[in-house]
């Protein structure tokens, strides 16, 4: 309890007292919510803010809808049809985000990536999908996605296997269908694991930074700089600790909005 | 019952927390006194001495073995063999140019920067406008003064103080395939192989037009006329250049810009009408310095950027076989008025602040020594030397020196010396993004860097140790 005060607690104290401070690297000035100020007067924290909601969005909703697709059409099949699954999907699960992020850096680069080289030698002209402000957020989705899915997919194939078997024969006397198993056994049975897939990849993906500092560095034109992106640059790069404290106060307070409820559903199920 | 066992938790966990404060203070304290003695009898200092990249072996790097931190090291080695104050331990670190600002910051504030850092001055100002670098003035003695020319301590002093220890300097040039202007039917404009070549704007489109349009494609397929890149700041320092093509003065007498003027939007216009023409790498919202630097070195792009640092490196990379050969020359970027726009990026030593008053001292001791010593000084020839002295004696080995020298009267003071430069770096390249993808015009563009980067300056000019 001790150590969960003093490494978790106390850090996130701080934070919310620095957020009221000026920091210079040897002085600490209180200027109250000043730094809330500096932020709710930045065009960019608001684009930050709506470029993060929409990558938990899209990337929690994609990945809990392809996990459960993969899952529910393999968790019966040969066991070791289901652990070639597993490994397939599993194994950009273990290659850090660095290394995917300059993999997808190296296809896309505009002026010497493979992808751009491919769409100009098929005579179709250039191609830019990072430099461009609608197809930006989409190619950092998908990124992510591929890059998570794999987790998602393992702890569904776990939970369906240990549903039941005796749900699925009476379904099977009842002459239901594939979809109607799914549906209605499946998908119901795996709520706990849905829940908790959903509430992981909230939290991931509030805080999804690397991909944003190694592909796009949060452009173009800031059209894809995310809250922790945001934070890290007046963190670490514009000196502005107090403003960085402040966004990681808002950050933290999204997070906690985003994941009682679902934590709370988790709790009554259980 | 439950309220006391929180109380009871609540002072556990108080204790703890002096009893950790308490520690790390009193090791601050015994780090701070520095009383270990060595085996010499002199009393031990440790130092830690941080570099970027800047060039590779003590003078060259064709000696074996040769790395960036080769030089420092073997300068430390000197150092403690003659040092007779103290037993001083110099530990040397190279650390990644686009990680500096964020290892400094973080160490800063966590109490531990290095004692010394050696880098371009250019990004380092702010960390003088912040407080948390020692002044030099006083390890500057009158040899140095008269050796090395008052621009380069213009540029290293701040207010009246100087803060950075002169070694070298980069002067900021384009460089160009001269292979592919002689395919593309340009060689009327190919320069001296140890001459910085000047065009005019007028001859520089014809150039552009002549690489767009004759290049042979056999040769030369998928490249382009000329650099162009603006995903960071990177290489931001010829952007700026780019937007003083036509005579805009940038910042005014009070330190503010001023890009918002009927030349700076020409300037805009220009860069626009270039990338929308094709004259440029695609994607220019999305492509880094080091990409153009990559593509220039793959015979991609015939006219790029780049400084003695650079230059020798693409020369090296051609000879060990790592990159194709072309015949690779250097000009200048092109104005309105046909004067040459140069820059260049002074390199030397800073000492951060310690509150420890003799690694203070050792740092300086250092600073002064390699920066000062006749033999360690030959390795500023990596760059450009900002000693007279270094340039005379070897003039012979690198004709370019003289080139060089030719352009300093040309220079322009890219920074300033403003407060908050390295966040006005990071404020310009989202507005040229806005510009290339065409999200603003090339007048809201120019507008808006102006306001935003003002609003940088005036606020880290009311926390700068030098307005106050």
């Amino acid at each position: 309890m001790i150590v969960f005060l003093a490494f978790l607690v106390y850090p996130i104290l701080e934070g919310m007292r620095l957020s009221l401070y000026q920091i210079n690297y040897d002085s600490e000035k209180f200027v109250g919510l000043a730094n809330y100020t500096t932020l709710f007067n930045d065009p960019v924290f608001f684009k930050a803010i709506f470029n993060t909601i929409i990558f938990v969005v899209f990337i929690v909703l994609l990945t809990v809808g392809f996990a459960l697709f993969v899952a529910s059409a393999v968790f019966d099949k040969n066991a070791k049809y289901v652990s070639f699954i597993r490994g397939s999907y599993y194994i950009p699960v273990m290659v850090s985000m660095v290394v995917m992020s300059m993999v997808w850096s190296f296809l896309l680069n505009p002026a010497n990536g493979l992808i751009s080289f491919i769409y100009k030698d098929m005579g179709l002209g250039t191609i830019n999908l990072l430099g461009n402000p609608k197809t930006v957020l989409p190619v950092v989705i998908f990124v992510t996605f591929a890059t998570n899915v794999g987790q998602a997919i393992i702890l569904y194939i776990a939970s369906m296997i240990g549903v039941s078997k005796e749900l699925f024969e009476a379904a099977e006397i009842d002459g239901a269908s594939r979809w109607q198993v799914i549906s209605k056994i499946l998908i119901p049975s795996v709520g706990p694991t849905t829940t908790y897939i959903t509430i992981i990849n909230i939290i991931a993906v509030l805080k999804i930074f690397v991909v944003i500092q190694l592909l796009t560095g949060g452009g173009p034109n800031n059209s894809s700089v995310t809250l922790m992106y945001y934070l890290y640059n007046n963190a670490f790069k514009y000196n502005q600790l107090g403003v960085a404290s402040a966004v990681g106060v808002i950050m933290f307070v999204i997070t906690l909005l985003l994941s009682v409820p679902q934590l709370r559903s988790m709790i009554k199920v259980k | 019952m439950k309220k006391k066992r929180l109380l009871s938790t609540m002072i556990a966990l108080m204790v703890i927390i002096s009893l950790i404060s308490g520690c790390s203070g009193n090791n601050a304290a015994s780090s701070n006194t520095s009383d270990n003695t060595a085996k010499s009898g002199k009393e031990k200092v440790a130092i830690k001495v941080w570099l970027t990249p800047q060039w590779k072996g003590v003078v060259d790097a064709t000696e074996s073995g040769a790395d960036y931190d080769s030089f420092l090291k073997a300068a430390a080695e000197k150092f403690k063999a003659q040092y007779d104050k103290y037993d001083a331990d110099i530990q040397v670190e190279v650390i990644a140019g686009d990680q500096r600002d964020q290892l400094l910051n973080v160490n800063l504030s966590g109490g531990t920067p290095p004692n010394v850092f050696f880098e371009s001055v250019f990004p380092m100002g702010d960390y003088v406008h912040r407080g948390a670098l020692e002044p030099l003035t006083d390890i500057i003695d009158e040899d140095a003064k008269s050796d090395i020319a008052q621009n380069y301590w213009d540029a290293v002093t701040f207010g009246k103080d100087v803060y950075f220890y002169p070694f070298q300097h980069n002067p900021g040039t384009l460089v160009y395939n001269a292979d592919m202007f002689k395919a593309a039917g340009l060689e009327k404009f190919i320069g001296g192989e140890s001459e910085i070549k000047t065009w005019n704007l007028d001859e520089y489109q014809q150039i552009l037009d002549g690489l767009k349009n004759n290049l042979p494609k056999d040769k030369y397929s998928n490249a382009y006329p000329m650099a162009l890149y603006a995903v960071n700041n990177q290489g931001d320092t010829w952007n700026l250049a780019y937007l003083r093509m036509f005579g805009n003065k940038f910042f005014d007498d009070q330190g503010n810009i001023v890009l918002n003027d009927a030349n700076g939007v020409k300037a805009a216009t220009w860069l626009k009408k270039l990338y929308d023409g094709g004259y440029t790498n695609p994607g220019a919202e999305s492509v880094s310095s080091n990409d153009a630097n990559a593509m220039f070195q793959n015979q991609q792009l015939a006219i790029s950027f780049t400084n003695p640092i650079l230059f020798n490196g693409t020369k090296a990379n051609m000879e060990s076989g790592t990159s194709p050969k072309f015949d690779m020359r250097l000009a200048n970027i092109p104005s309105e008025s046909g004067d040459p726009l140069s820059f260049t990026y002074v390199v030397g030593a800073s000492v951060f602040k310690s509150k420890d008053a003799k690694k203070t001292e050792v740092a300086k001791d250092f600073v002064k020594f390699f920066s000062s010593d006749p033999e360690l000084v030959k390795s500023s020839k990596n760059g450009i030397p900002v000693r007279s002295s270094v340039a005379e004696q070897l003039k012979s080995e690198n004709p370019l020196f003289a080139a060089y020298d030719a352009n300093s009267k040309y220079l322009f003071n890219f920074t300033g010396n403003v407060p908050g430069y390295s966040q006005l770096r990071e404020v310009l390249y989202p507005d040229l993004q806005a510009l290339y993808m065409g999200a603003k015009t090339p007048e809201q563009f120019v507008q808006d860097y102006q306001t935003n980067g003002n609003k940088v300056i005036d606020t880290n000019k009311a926390n700068s140790v030098i307005f106050q």
